[in-house]
């Protein structure tokens, strides 16, 4: 029974309802407060931290019936006509991306600094401790908090930007470091940019642009998918199974059915049988299609069984709990080497999927075969050497903090509109369309503002459900996932069990390459053919050996489903391939680095993988000179600045590896050299559609989605570079299918690449035009003459008008037109970007715990369009990165269920345990992106876990082949115990 | 969040001693709610002891008393408190849930990977049980240990621990936040008297004389056999540290 409770809420006394259960987060949303966000039930994640009486709380535990009589303070107190110096602060340093944590982060900042005015490094992570962030890496947030402190103590600052830094190579040629150059003494927060005199001198891009999207995000203004609350909106709950493989024998819906409240139940047996893939791509989705809304059968722990649309989200719980379902329980796998043992249950018996390769065997999909340029078989004998090494790679999560969510109604006029955590607005639109039985036509996707993403919202993973119940019911539905739920049934990354093989000549010269793969899929196949071939891509691109082959078998098991994670099979293939050429050089006496450097590819070399795998999925055979080249690589600057940066001369240092006054430490510094893509060639495309407005300012409407990458500033530094005007007069808006031009979505590093170059051609069509409309205002004969900068249309003679005079001239005076621009970009070519990855770690030898000192990345992504938001970028993906390869991995108990499903046993980095970072921009100039730019969001995730890897081995001379490097695993190695290489399972 | 359908607050003891009591409401004790929710779907009642004023630190001879409703973040800030018990305060939850979490209701869950309570031990805390018509003290490993009964219908009202002695601690886990799989927290008393406490090794904290006896539950970061070297490499450790 509902009570009233009374809080001072923001500094008024409020009168609000509250269940006896109901939580303090859940009450001041329904008050308005909607800076107080989800992330979990058991508040680790920070995201709806208010005050409680001055104290930064987490709003999910505590009971709304706790704080009566007491003060609640959210980030809307904080909201003034003028922004609070503590926004300004996050503002001005880029201090967040998707920005869903942001409100408990400055209301954090602001209870530090009422306590205290000048608190220490320690003090403020200590405060963020209790804000998980999967984007900033938290260097960020820190120095916004300083920042704040500073102005309100009244001390002057400067603006934040970065930090340019001398070359120390000609960009072509290695060079030896001096051991007592120690770089740049700047903040770490600071993106440290190398310049290129390639690269012209540009207004608004390659500048640390404010974003554009960082005012509502720093008020906590209602953005994102669950901030609107419909009239009469249901919420939908999923049933979901307790069994990791089992026939579902009966189901009977009856009595939830009949629970006052409940308007809907929805399960194998009403809702009809569509068979569909759920990844997000174009059309036509690869195959296998073996997914259905509901199935007759589940096949992991979590996998759908029913859903329940009702009143409240008890009143569904409770709904889910009279459903009663009988199961025929059936043997179970999660290991995929087991997959295709004779004997290995058949996951996938049913007899309508389309496009499984033998699912007899749990095949989904045999990869490869293909022999690059010659006969591999033959050519191991003209090797001098060859080398195998095996390893084995583990499930993981993207954990965005904003869980999936979707509401969907129908509309005014019975459309069904989709409000949606996507990625992939137009592909959802478009699969989502013959699950539900309507025309593409009758469907609008809305893509609000993300909390975050990494490949996981690159899926139809819930958006039929809601949709299904709206249908049903005719009144909006909402259904948003638990953390658990968002571990167990939404997507994680793909484990792999690679096995390299490579021939060498004596001079240390690649000769020929093999790439085992056995690709674990899960349950469903979803994305599972395009990222195992996209790990065939990155593993036989970065290094240039005249024969190469892969070989890939794609395989069921009962695991939560994989799917598309940052990176999309690069991080297990770059963690496979650096290993394996690490032990190689030091098997045959090389340096590693040096080793690598004379096989990696450099300016000029052939990519002659690109063509044949890849998420395209087909094959194309072109001939050797039509094959993409790179163009440009910074590789050998990004070497030399991040062997600077880490101190690289003391890894050979007996002394430092084994510090005489910690006997049980060993240190050791890794490297790792990182080759990724620019957006898939041949596939992808993005649209962009630009007009002027009446004062001179401009709508970009672009249907590209913005997880909290900056995509939206970054676009509109590209328009607004264009068209000569600063960033303000350009107002963004994305992800919409009604509103936007079509994009495929924000994945395999191509928004920047692919969508920013759509942007720039529209922006040119209209400058074109402004141009001729000024040229005529003007008296000019040749609009080529008219030169736009500084919001004005400039003659070669010095006169000017405004570009409003030129919106007012052509919307209402003469010849009245609406100037528009239009643009869509598809690219053959996918130009890499390099990095250099370090790492140091020190290795406790009795224990196996392994401790992170440091971590330096040097980036070359041609041209950053932002310097900020792309450092954020790579601070963000490398402690992701890290994750994967130092603490984050899926258990499993003895039923084939996840055993950790929250934070704290699936850890994630916090920010009072960070290594120091650092991250450097090498510019190069690259002709096929706009204005020079390559992609810099994957990368990020490549190189962390090998060069861990070999700064552990730098450390103790022992070589582990399996992520993660948890202390056990790393114990068992120096001991000499016999290791775990499977999901564990206890 | 347990499925709570009714909440009271006790203004006093005897209140709330009396819906404690009232097992047909399935009562809870309410302190910070950090452990609350995490405590499973079942209905229950809550009983909020937040007006109880259970939450002051005050010294008591060579003894620190506090009580149960005193949050971990006051420990952490209390400059009585000895340093290294500030510091396992701190370690045990990050900062929004550490500024909820009470010393009572950490004891109450006595979970087997609390540093908290593993310096407890350390430190010979009693706790004080209030019941109806009684109350006890009794030290706080009794009731980690097994002793739980005395918890049932009664409330702990506040606990104190020892001041004296050096103290040092050591750990292993995934990062440096980490709950930890394994961690050892010794106390060297005045006359050299050792007392080693650890978390990871039994179904709550435990007092440990000799490392190389104990027989760890397994779990996916640690098999009991990966448990038992680390007891044995942190417990000398600590001695190392303590001088023993």
């Amino acid at each position: 029974m509902s009570t009233n409770i009374t809080i001072q809420l923001n500094g008024v006394a409020r009168t609000l309802r509250a269940e006896p259960g109901e939580s303090l987060r859940a009450v001041l949303r329904a008050a308005g407060c909607f800076s107080v966000r989800y992330g979990s039930d058991s508040g680790e994640t920070g995201a709806a931290a208010v005050l409680l009486d001055g104290r930064l709380v987490s709003a999910d535990v505590v009971l709304a019936m706790q704080t009566d009589g007491h003060e609640v303070t959210t980030l809307e107190s904080m909201n003034q006509h003028e922004l609070h110096p503590i926004q300004v602060a996050f503002l001005a340093v880029g201090a967040f991306q998707g920005g869903y944590s942001a409100g408990a982060m400055i209301l954090g900042t602001k209870a530090l600094l009422d306590r205290d005015p000048d608190p220490s490094e320690g003090e403020i992570r200590d405060m963020l401790s209790g804000i998980l962030d999967r984007e900033s890496a938290y260097l960020k947030p820190v120095e916004a908090v300083k920042r704040a402190a500073a102005v309100l103590r009244g001390e002057a600052t400067e603006p934040f930007r970065p930090e340019i830094v001398a070359p120390m190579t000609d960009g072509r040629t290695a060079v030896d470091v001096d051991p007592s150059d120690v770089g740049p003494d700047v903040s770490p927060a600071v993106p440290r940019l190398i310049l290129s005199k390639d690269v012209p001198e540009m207004t608004i891009v390659g500048k640390p642009e404010l974003k554009v999207d960082g005012v509502k995000l720093v008020r906590g203004n209602p953005a994102f998918t669950d901030d609107i609350d419909l009239r009469g909106m249901l919420h939908a709950k999923v049933l979901r199974s307790p069994h990791a493989h089992a026939r579902i024998v009966d189901i009977d819906d009856g009595e939830a059915l009949a629970l006052p409240g409940v308007h809907a139940v929805i399960h194998h047996r009403n809702v009809p049988r569509i068979l569909h893939a759920t990844g997000g791509q174009s059309w036509p989705n690869p195959l296998p299609y073996d997914q259905v809304s509901f199935d007759s059968k589940v096949r992991h722990v979590g996998d759908r069984v029913a859903a329940v649309a009702a009143e409240t989200p008890e009143i569904a719980e409770a709904a889910l709990k009279l459903i009663k379902v009988s199961y025929e329980v059936l043997p179970f796998i999660l290991d995929e080497r087991e997959a295709m043992l004779p004997g290995a249950p058949m996951i996938h018996d049913e007899v309508d999927a389309v496009g499984i390769g033998d699912a007899s065997r749990n095949l989904v999909v045999h990869l490869g075969g293909d022999t690059f340029g010659s006969d591999v078989d033959a050519e191991w004998a003209n090797a001098d050497h060859v080398f195998e090494h095996t390893f084995r790679v583990h499930q993981v999560q993207q954990c965005p903090i904003e869980p999936h969510i979707t509401i969907a109604w129908l509309d005014e006029d019975e459309r069904l509109v989709v409000r949606t955590a996507t990625q992939v607005p137009f592909h959802v639109r478009r699969m989502l369309a013959p699950v539900v039985g309507l025309p593409v036509r009758r469907i609008r996707v809305v893509k609000p503002r993300i909390g975050g993403g990494f490949g996981a919202k690159q899926e139809m993973a819930i958006e039929d459900i809601p949709s299904h119940l709206a249908l049903m019911t005719r009144r909006p539905v909402k259904l948003e996932l638990s953390r658990q739920e968002e571990f167990e049934s939404s997507r994680t990354r793909h484990p792999q069990t690679i096995t390299y093989r490579t021939g060498v000549m004596n001079d240390g010269t690649l000769h020929v390459q093999e790439m085992r793969v056995i690709g674990n899929t899960g349950a469903y196949g979803t994305h599972g053919y395009t990222v195992q071939n996209v790990t065939g891509l990155r593993g036989l691109s970065s290094y240039n050996a005249k024969h190469k082959r892969f070989h890939c078998d794609v395989v069921y098991t009962n695991i939560p489903v994989p799917g598309a994670y940052r990176g999309y099979g690069a991080p297990q293939a770059e963690f496979a391939l650096e290993s394996h050429m690490e032990d190689i050089a030091l098997q045959m006496g090389w340096d590693p680095m040096e080793f690598k450097r004379k096989n990696w590819v450099k300016v000029g070399d052939r990519l002659d993988i690109v063509t044949r795998l890849g998420e395209r999925g087909e094959s194309l055979d072109l001939p050797w000179d039509q094959l993409p080249m790179v163009m440009t690589s910074g590789i050998e600057e990004c070497v030399a600045q991040g062997k600077r940066a880490i101190g690289w001369h003391r890894r050979t240092d007996p002394a430092w590896i084994a510090p005489a006054d910690r006997p049980n430490i060993r240190r050791g510094i890794g490297f790792a050299f990182c080759m990724h893509g620019s957006a898939i060639p041949f596939v992808d495309m993005g649209g962009c559609s630009m007009k002027i407005n009446d004062d001179g300012s401009f709508n970009l409407a672009a249907g590209a989605a913005d997880l909290g990458t900056g995509a939206d500033t970054v676009m509109s530094q590209i328009a607004a570079e264009v068209l000569g005007v600063p960033l303000e007069d350009i107002i963004a808006y994305t992800g919409d299918t009604d509103h936007t031009p079509f994009d495929v979505g924000a994945y395999a590093s191509s928004t920047t690449y692919i969508s920013g170059m759509a942007v720039k051609k529209a922006a040119d069509e209209l400058r074109w035009k402004i141009k001729k409309r000024a040229a005529r205002m003007l008296g000019v004969d040749q609009p080529c003459e008219i030169e736009l900068h500084d919001r004005r249309c400039w003659a070669a003679d010095g006169r000017s008008v405004s570009l409003e005079d030129v919106a007012l001239d052509t919307l209402h005076t003469v010849d009245q037109e609406q100037l528009t621009g239009t643009g869509s970009h598809f690219s053959e070519d996918c130009p890499p970007p390099f990095a250099a990855q370090f790492v140091e770690a020190e290795v406790d030898v009795d224990t196996g715990q392994v401790t992170v000192i440091k971590m330096v990345m040097a980036v070359d992504c041609g041209v950053a369009i932002n310097p900020i938001t792309a450092s954020g970028q790579v601070e963000g993906g490398m402690v992701q990165a890290l994750g994967y390869a130092h603490c984050e991995e899926f258990a499993f108990d003895a039923d084939g269920a996840m055993s950790n499903p929250s934070f704290g046993p699936y850890k994630i980095y916090r920010a009072d345990e960070m290594p120091d970072l650092e991250v450097y921009l090498v510019q190069t100039m690259e002709d096929s992106g706009p204005f020079g730019a390559k992609a810099v969001a994957e990368i990020p995730k490549d190189g962390v876990a090998p060069a861990l890897r070999a700064a552990i081995l730098n450390a103790t001379g022992v070589a582990i082949n399996h992520l993660p490097f948890t202390p056990e695993r790393v114990w068992s190695a120096l001991h000499g115990h016999a290791m775990r290489d499977q999901p564990y399972v206890g | 969040m347990a499925q709570v359908l009714g909440y009271h607050r006790p203004t006093d003891l005897e209140e709330a001693l009396e819906l404690l009591a009232q097992t047909t409401l399935h009562p809870i004790l309410l302190a910070g709610g950090t452990a609350a929710s995490a405590s499973g779907d079942a209905p229950v009642t809550a009983v909020d002891l937040q007006a109880l004023g259970l939450d002051e630190i005050s010294t008591d001879g060579d003894r620190l008393r506090v009580g149960a409703m005193v949050r971990l973040q006051d420990l952490v800030d209390h400059p009585q408190v000895p340093s290294l018990l500030r510091d396992l305060a701190r370690r045990e939850l990050p900062s929004t849930l550490r500024s909820l979490a009470t010393v009572g209701g950490t004891i109450g869950a006595g979970t087997w990977e609390s540093e908290l309570l593993a310096g407890l031990l350390a430190f010979e805390a009693i706790a004080t049980v209030r019941s109806v018509g009684a109350e006890i003290e009794v030290p706080v490993s009794d009731v980690l240990l097994g002793d739980r009964a005395v918890l049932e219908g009664g409330i702990v009202t506040e606990i104190s621990f020892s001041l004296d002695g050096n103290a040092a601690a050591a750990r292993t886990g995934r990062t440096p936040a980490d709950t930890p799989i394994v961690a050892v927290v010794g106390r060297r008393l005045p006359d050299g008297q050792m007392r080693i406490a650890m978390t990871g090794v039994a179904a709550t904290p435990v007092m440990v004389d000799d490392a190389s006896t104990v027989q760890p539950p397994a779990d996916f970061r640690g098999s009991s056999e990966y448990r038992r070297a680390l007891a044995i490499a942190l417990s000398a450790r600590v001695h190392a540290q303590l001088g023993a």
